[in-house]
C-alpha cells in the first residue's frame, strides 16, 4: 500500500526531502574538507614549520643562546624579517614589504619551490633577492630587473611560489622579499626603534632531541626575551584554527540542514492532512490508526535515504570542488579523496532527519476518526499520546546532539542550539508581526492584482510564515555578514575624508626628522602629525609588580600586562580631532613637584588595566622605571587620522629617551605619491611608509575572500529556503490551481493569472528580505557594538540589492513552479471540484 | 428575437490510449435572449461537459459554438476569458468562493478585472438584493452553504451578463436555502432580463425553465 500510494505522489513526495538534499550536501562537503584537512595536517606537520623547532625573538639572538644550541650538534637555520620599503628599479615604483633575510639550509623540511628552480641557491650566494610571485606579478618584475632595498641594490634572482610556514592569507597582507642574511646589514635597514622577528631553525635527530634542546634553552627564555615553537605546537595551532573554522563552517551548513527539517515538517504536515480522507476511507474499512501511520511513514523513510544518498552525493562533488576553488586560503595542498566517513554521517543524519521531523505531522494521521469519511468536518478530541510526546522531546534534542557532534563540543553545541532557537523564534516573531501589519493595514484602495495576490498569502493551509523563515535566515546570514564587513571597513574607510592623512611615514631616526620634513615641504606636502615614539613595558600597577598582579586575580589580561607600549609625549589633545578628554585633564610637567608626571590613558584600555584617574602605573623605558599617574582619559577614534596613542605623557620628560619618529601627510594622487616615495627610498632608506589607500584595498580584497567563503556557505541556507519554498508552491498547487481556474472562468486572462503569481511571490520574497533584514540589522548591530566593537555601518545600497535579489529569486522559483498552474485549463478543476 | 448561444453539431471525445469515448455527439441547440432553459439527464450524460463547451471553459473536438455571436472555436483561452468577463455569469454546485477573498470582495472580483475602479458601492447592493447586507465582510469559511450560494449568485449577476450558467445550482443545499436560491436566481433573471442555462438533476428545478433539453449517453434525447 505504501508503494502503491508512494508512486502516485513520488514526484511531490521527493520535493519535500529534496530540501533535505541541499542540507546534506553542505554537512558532508564541510565534514568531507575538514577530514581532508586533519589528515593532511597529521601528515605534513613538519613541512608547515620547515623544522623541528623554532625560536622566535623581538630582539637580536644572543651568541650565548647560540653556543647552548650549538652545543647540541643540532642543524641549524636562521632568519630575521621586517618591514621595509622596496623600490622596483625597473619602474621606480616602491612599497612596504615584509623583508625575510634567510641563513642556511631553512626549510628542512618541505619545499621552498621557486622559479627559476636554482633562485633560492643564487640568492645566498650574493647580493640578489627572491620576492612572492603575487608581488612580482603585481609590478610586472623579470629576472633581469633589481629592488633596492634600503641602501642596497639586489638583482632579482626569482620568484617564490611555496614556502613552508608562508603563502596564503599572510602573502595578501604583506607579501615578502627575500635576501641572504649576511646581506641584511648592509641595507642600514636595522637602526634603533626598527621591530625585527629573529628566528632560529633547529632540525633534531629524533623528537628525543628536540626534547633535550627544550630542557636545554628554557631556563632562558625569559632572562633572554625569546619563545619557541614546535612541531606539536604549530599542528595544534593550526589544528585548533581549521578547527575553528570548521566548527563555524559546519554550523552553516547546519543551519541549511535544521531550515530543510522544516521544511519537511511542513511539507509533511500539508500532505498528512491532505490524506485525512483516505485514512477515514482506510480506517472504514479497517484500518488501525498505526497500519495508516505506516503506509505514509515508510515513504518518507525511503525517500529520506534517497534523498540522503544524493545529498551525500552531492556533497562529495562539492568537496572535490572546494580545494580548487579556495586553494588560495588552504594551508596544505589537498588530495582529492572521497571521505567515506563523512558520506556515512551524512546519510546517517539525513535519514534521521527525515524520520524526525515527519514524525509529529504523520502522527496525526493515527488520531483521524473513521466518522471524517461521512462528515468531512467531524473531529475527533484530542488524546494523550506517549508516542506524541516522545517524538516532540526527541525533535528538541535533536538539533542539540547535532550540533554538539558537528562542532565536538557540548557547549558549542549547546549554545549553538540556543542561539538558533533564538534567531528562528526572532524571525518567526518578525514574520507574524509583518503578517499582522499587512492583514491590519490591508491596502484596501489597491488594485485587484495586488490585493488578490496579498491575500493569497493568508489562503488555508499556507505556508507563508515558513516560507518567511526559512528564506528569511539566508538573507538575514547574508545581509548581516555584508553589515559586518561595511562596519569594520568603515573603521579603516578614512581616506576618502577630506585633509585626513593618508600616508604614514616611520622608523625616522631623530638625525633624519629635520631632512624628511623638508622632503615634504618640497614636494609640497603638508605635514599633519610629526610625533616621537618611545617603546617601554609596563613594570608596575598600582604600586604592585607586574609578577604581582600575574599571580593575584585582578584578571587583567596577559597581553595587557606584558605588551610592548608604543607612546608619545606633548601638552595638548591631537590636533587633528581624533580624541577628546572625557575624564581628568592634561597635566604638564613640572619639574620637582611630587608625582609630577601625569599621564593620560585611552578610554578602554583604563578599564582593561583596570586604572582610574590618579592611579599610578610604571614603565619601563629602555631600562629605566619610570613612576607616572593617570592624569586623563581620552576618548580616542581610531581610525581618524592615525597614529593614535594608548599613553601620552607631558612634555619634558621623555626628550631624551632614545626615540623615533613618525610624521603622517595627505597625498592625493598615485604620481605624487610614486614620486614621494622614490625619493624617500634613495634618500632616506631604512624610513618605511605605509600607504592607507593600499591597506584599504588589501583589507578590502581580504574581507572578499572571506565573505566568499561564507557566502557560499550562506549560499546553502538560501537553496534550501527556494526548496522549501519550491515544495510549499507544488503543495499549494491545487488550491491555487482551483483559484486560478475559478478566475479564469469569471474572465482573467493568463496576463491577470501571471501578474497575481508573480505579485504574490514578489510579496513573499519582500516580506522574507524584509523580515531577514530587520533581524540583521539587530543582529549586526549586537555584533558590532559588543563582539568586534566597532561602529555600526550599513550600506543601504547594498542591502537593497540583497533584498531585490532575494525577491526575484522567490519570484522566479515561484512563478517557474506555478506555470502549470497558470495554464490549467478551466473545466479540469471545476469538474473535479464537482 | 435575438439569439445568444448557438451550437451547431457538437461533439466532444476524449481519447485515452487507443481508447475513443466520446461524451457529446452532435448536439445541437439555440438559446435566445432572455429565455431559460435546462439541461437535464443522468450522470455521465454529458450535461457537464455541455455547458463547459457553451460557457467556453473547453473546446469541442468538432462542431461550432457561437455566443453573442463570436465563434468560440477560434478564439484563444484569453479571449474566452474575456468574453466570459463581458457576457456571462456562473454558478456552481459547490459555490466556487475564493477562499482568501470576503463575500464583498468576491463579488467585487468579475468587475475589477474589467479594471473598472469603485466597484464595491454596486457589490453591495447586490448582496443587499440577496440578503446579505450584514455579511459584506465574512470569509466563504464563515458562511453558510446557501449564503456562499447567495454570493456566487450576487457575483454572477454583478456585470449584468447577457447569459447566466447555472450548473446544479441548489445541489448542495438544504430544501429552505435550495428554494431561497431558487427564488433570487429566476428573480434576478427576469430582472435583468438575462438567458438562463440550467444543468440538474431536479426535474422541479428544470421545470421553472421554458425549456428542457434532455440528454442521454452523450446525445439529447429530446429538444
Amino acid at each position: 500500500m505504501a508503494w502503491r500510494d508512494g508512486l502516485h505522489n513520488f514526484s511531490r513526495l521527493f520535493l519535500f526531502i529534496s530540501s533535505l538534499i541541499t542540507g546534506i550536501a553542505g554537512v558532508v562537503a564541510i565534514a568531507s574538507l575538514n577530514y581532508s584537512l586533519q589528515d593532511e595536517l597529521d601528515r605534513n606537520a613538519k613541512e608547515l614549520l620547515g623544522a623541528d623547532l623554532v625560536v622566535n625573538s623581538s630582539k637580536k639572538i644572543s651568541s650565548e643562546l647560540i653556543k647552548v644550541i650549538d652545543s647540541t650538534k643540532v642543524a641549524l637555520a636562521r632568519d630575521a624579517d621586517m618591514a621595509s620599503m622596496v623600490m622596483f628599479m625597473h619602474t621606480k615604483e616602491s612599497r612596504l614589504i615584509k623583508l625575510t633575510a634567510l641563513q642556511g639550509d631553512f626549510p628542512f623540511y618541505g619545499e621552498l619551490e621557486t622559479f627559476p628552480t636554482d633562485a633560492y641557491a643564487k640568492m645566498k650566494s650574493g647580493r640578489f633577492a627572491m620576492l612572492d610571485e603575487s608581488l612580482a606579478t603585481q609590478y610586472n618584475v623579470s629576472s633581469e630587473d633589481s629592488l633596492k632595498i634600503g641602501n642596497t641594490v639586489f638583482k632579482v634572482a626569482g620568484v617564490v611560489r611555496k614556502i613552508p610556514g608562508g603563502g596564503g592569507l599572510t602573502a595578501t597582507l604583506a607579501p615578502a622579499v627575500y635576501i641572504s642574511l649576511t646581506e641584511l646589514d648592509s641595507t642600514g635597514l636595522v637602526q634603533y626603534g626598527s621591530r625585527v622577528n629573529y628566528s632560529l631553525y633547529l632540525k633534531t635527530t629524533s623528537d628525543k632531541q628536540t626534547a633535550e634542546v627544550i630542557d636545554r634553552i628554557k631556563p632562558l627564555s625569559k632572562k633572554m626575551g625569546f619563545g619557541f615553537e614546535t612541531v606539536q605546537a604549530r599542528r595544534d595551532g593550526l589544528g585548533q584554527g581549521i578547527k575553528s573554522v570548521n566548527q563555524f563552517f559546519s554550523l552553516l551548513a547546519f543551519v541549511a540542514l535544521i531550515l530543510g527539517c522544516i521544511g519537511v515538517a511542513s511539507s509533511v504536515h500539508i500532505y498528512a492532512r491532505e490524506k485525512r480522507d483516505e485514512v477515514a476511507v482506510l480506517r472504514c474499512v479497517g484500518s488501525s490508526g498505526w497500519q495508516a501511520f505506516n503506509i505514509y511513514f515508510i515513504q518518507i523513510f525511503v525517500l529520506g535515504v534517497v534523498g540522503s544518498l544524493m545529498g551525500a552525493g552531492l556533497g562529495a562533488i562539492i568537496h572535490q570542488v572546494i580545494p580548487i576553488a579556495f586553494k588560495e586560503y588552504i594551508p596544505l595542498k589537498l588530495q582529492f579523496a572521497i571521505s567515506w566517513r563523512a558520506i556515512a554521517e551524512g546519510v546517517a543524519l539525513g535519514g534521521i532527519v527525515s524520520i524526525l521531523f515527519s514524525l509529529l505531522p504523520l502522527m496525526a494521521v493515527r488520531f483521524v476518526p473513521p466518522l471524517t469519511v461521512l462528515r468531512a468536518d467531524f473531529n475527533a478530541t484530542k488524546v494523550f499520546s506517549k508516542s506524541r510526546l516522545a517524538a516532540t522531546i526527541l525533535i528538541i534534542v535533536f538539533p542539540i546532539l547535532a550540533a554538539a557532534y558537528q562542532t565536538k563540543s557540548w557547549i558549542s553545541g549547546g549554545l549553538f542550539s540556543v542561539g538558533l532557537a533564538l534567531a528562528l523564534g526572532c524571525l518567526a516573531l518578525v514574520a507574524a508581526g509583518l503578517l499582522w501589519l499587512v492583514r491590519k493595514y490591508f491596502p484596501l484602495g489597491a488594485t485587484f492584482v495586488f490585493r488578490h495576490a496579498l491575500s493569497n498569502l493568508f489562503r488555508p493551509n499556507n505556508q507563508t510564515r515558513v516560507l518567511l523563515v526559512t528564506i528569511g535566515l539566508g538573507a538575514f546570514i547574508i545581509a548581516t555578514l555584508n553589515i559586518i564587513q561595511n562596519s569594520l571597513l568603515g573603521q579603516v574607510e578614512f581616506t576618502g575624508s577630506q585633509n585626513q592623512s593618508n600616508t604614514i611615514l616611520f622608523d625616522i631616526q631623530p638625525s633624519q626628522k629635520d631632512g624628511v620634513l623638508q622632503l615634504m615641504k618640497e614636494q609640497n606636502l603638508p605635514a599633519n602629525q610629526v610625533v616621537p615614539i618611545i617603546t617601554c613595558r609596563l613594570s608596575g600597577l598600582k604600586n604592585k609588580t607586574i609578577e604581582e598582579i600575574q599571580k593575584d586575580t585582578t584578571n587583567i589580561p596577559e597581553w595587557a600586562l606584558t605588551r610592548e607600549y608604543r607612546i608619545t609625549y606633548r601638552d595638548s589633545l591631537s590636533k587633528s580631532g581624533s580624541e577628546k578628554l572625557v575624564k581628568g585633564e592634561v597635566q604638564k610637567f613640572y619639574p620637582g613637584r611630587k608625582d609630577s608626571v601625569y599621564v593620560t590613558i585611552s578610554e578602554g584600555m583604563h578599564e582593561t588595566l583596570k586604572l582610574q584617574i590618579g592611579d599610578s602605573l610604571t614603565f619601563n623605558i629602555q631600562g629605566v622605571d619610570m613612576r607616572v599617574r593617570v592624569g586623563g582619559i581620552r576618548k580616542v577614534e581610531w581610525p581618524k587620522d592615525p597614529p593614535n596613542f594608548l599613553f601620552v605623557f607631558p612634555s619634558g620628560v621623555l626628550e631624551n629617551a632614545p626615540q623615533i619618529w613618525v610624521a603622517t601627510t595627505r597625498i592625493n594622487d598615485n604620481v605624487a605619491a610614486s614620486k614621494f616615495q622614490q625619493a624617500l627610498v634613495v634618500n632616506y632608506p631604512n624610513v618605511s611608509l605605509i600607504d592607507l589607500r593600499l591597506v584599504l584595498s588589501t583589507v578590502d580584497e581580504l574581507f572578499k575572500k572571506v565573505g566568499l567563503v561564507i557566502r557560499f556557505l550562506a549560499l546553502f541556507s538560501i537553496v534550501t529556503g527556494l526548496v522549501v519554498l519550491a515544495g510549499a508552491v507544488i503543495n499549494s498547487k491545487f488550491a491555487r490551481m482551483k483559484e486560478n481556474v475559478l478566475l479564469r472562468t469569471i474572465g482573467a486572462r493568463t496576463s491577470h493569472l501571471t501578474k497575481i503569481t508573480l505579485i504574490e511571490y514578489g510579496y513573499l520574497g519582500l516580506f522574507s528580505a524584509l523580515t531577514g533584514m530587520a533581524l540583521s540589522l539587530g543582529g549586526g548591530w549586537l555584533l558590532c557594538k559588543f563582539f568586534f566593537q566597532v561602529s555600526f555601518s550599513v550600506d543601504w545600497i547594498e542591502l537593497l540589492t540583497i533584498s531585490g535579489g532575494v525577491m526575484l529569486l522567490t519570484m522566479f522559483i515561484g512563478w517557474f513552479n506555478s506555470r502549470e498552474v497558470i495554464s490549467t485549463p478551466p473545466l479540469q478543476v471545476l469538474r473535479r471540484e464537482g | 428575437m435575438d439569439i445568444v448561444l448557438e451550437c451547431d453539431q457538437l461533439t466532444k471525445t476524449y481519447t485515452s490510449g487507443e481508447k475513443k469515448l466520446t461524451v457529446l455527439d452532435h448536439v445541437s441547440f439555440k438559446a435566445e435572449q432572455g429565455t431559460s432553459l435546462s439541461i437535464i439527464g443522468p450522470s455521465g450524460s454529458g450535461k457537464t461537459t455541455l455547458l463547459g463547451l457553451c460557457a467556453g471553459l473547453d473546446v469541442p473536438t468538432s462542431g461550432t459554438i457561437s455566443l453573442m455571436n463570436f465563434k468560440l472555436n477560434n478564439l484563444s483561452e484569453d479571449d474566452r476569458a474575456y468574453i466570459r468577463n463581458q457576457y456571462v455569469g456562473f454558478v456552481f454546485q459547490n459555490f466556487q468562493l475564493l477562499s482568501t477573498l470576503t463575500a464583498l470582495e468576491n463579488v467585487m472580483v468579475p468587475l475589477e478585472l474589467r479594471g473598472e475602479k469603485n466597484v464595491a458601492v454596486k457589490a453591495k447592493e447586490l448582496l443587499g438584493r440577496v440578503g446579505l447586507g450584514d455579511r459584506y465582510h465574512h470569509y466563504p469559511t464563515q458562511l453558510s452553504g446557501g449564503e456562499q450560494q447567495r454570493v456566487a449568485l450576487a457575483r454572477a449577476f454583478i456585470t449584468s451578463p447577457k447569459i447566466l450558467f447555472a450548473d446544479e445550482p441548489t445541489g448542495n443545499l438544504d430544501e429552505a436555502n435550495a428554494q431561497q436560491v431558487t427564488d433570487l436566481l429566476f428573480g434576478l433573471n427576469r430582472e435583468e432580463k438575462t438567458t438562463l442555462v440550467l444543468v440538474t438533476h431536479n426535474l422541479e428545478l428544470a421545470q421553472k425553465t421554458e425549456r428542457i433539453i434532455k440528454m442521454k449517453g452523450g446525445l439529447v434525447v429530446n429538444a
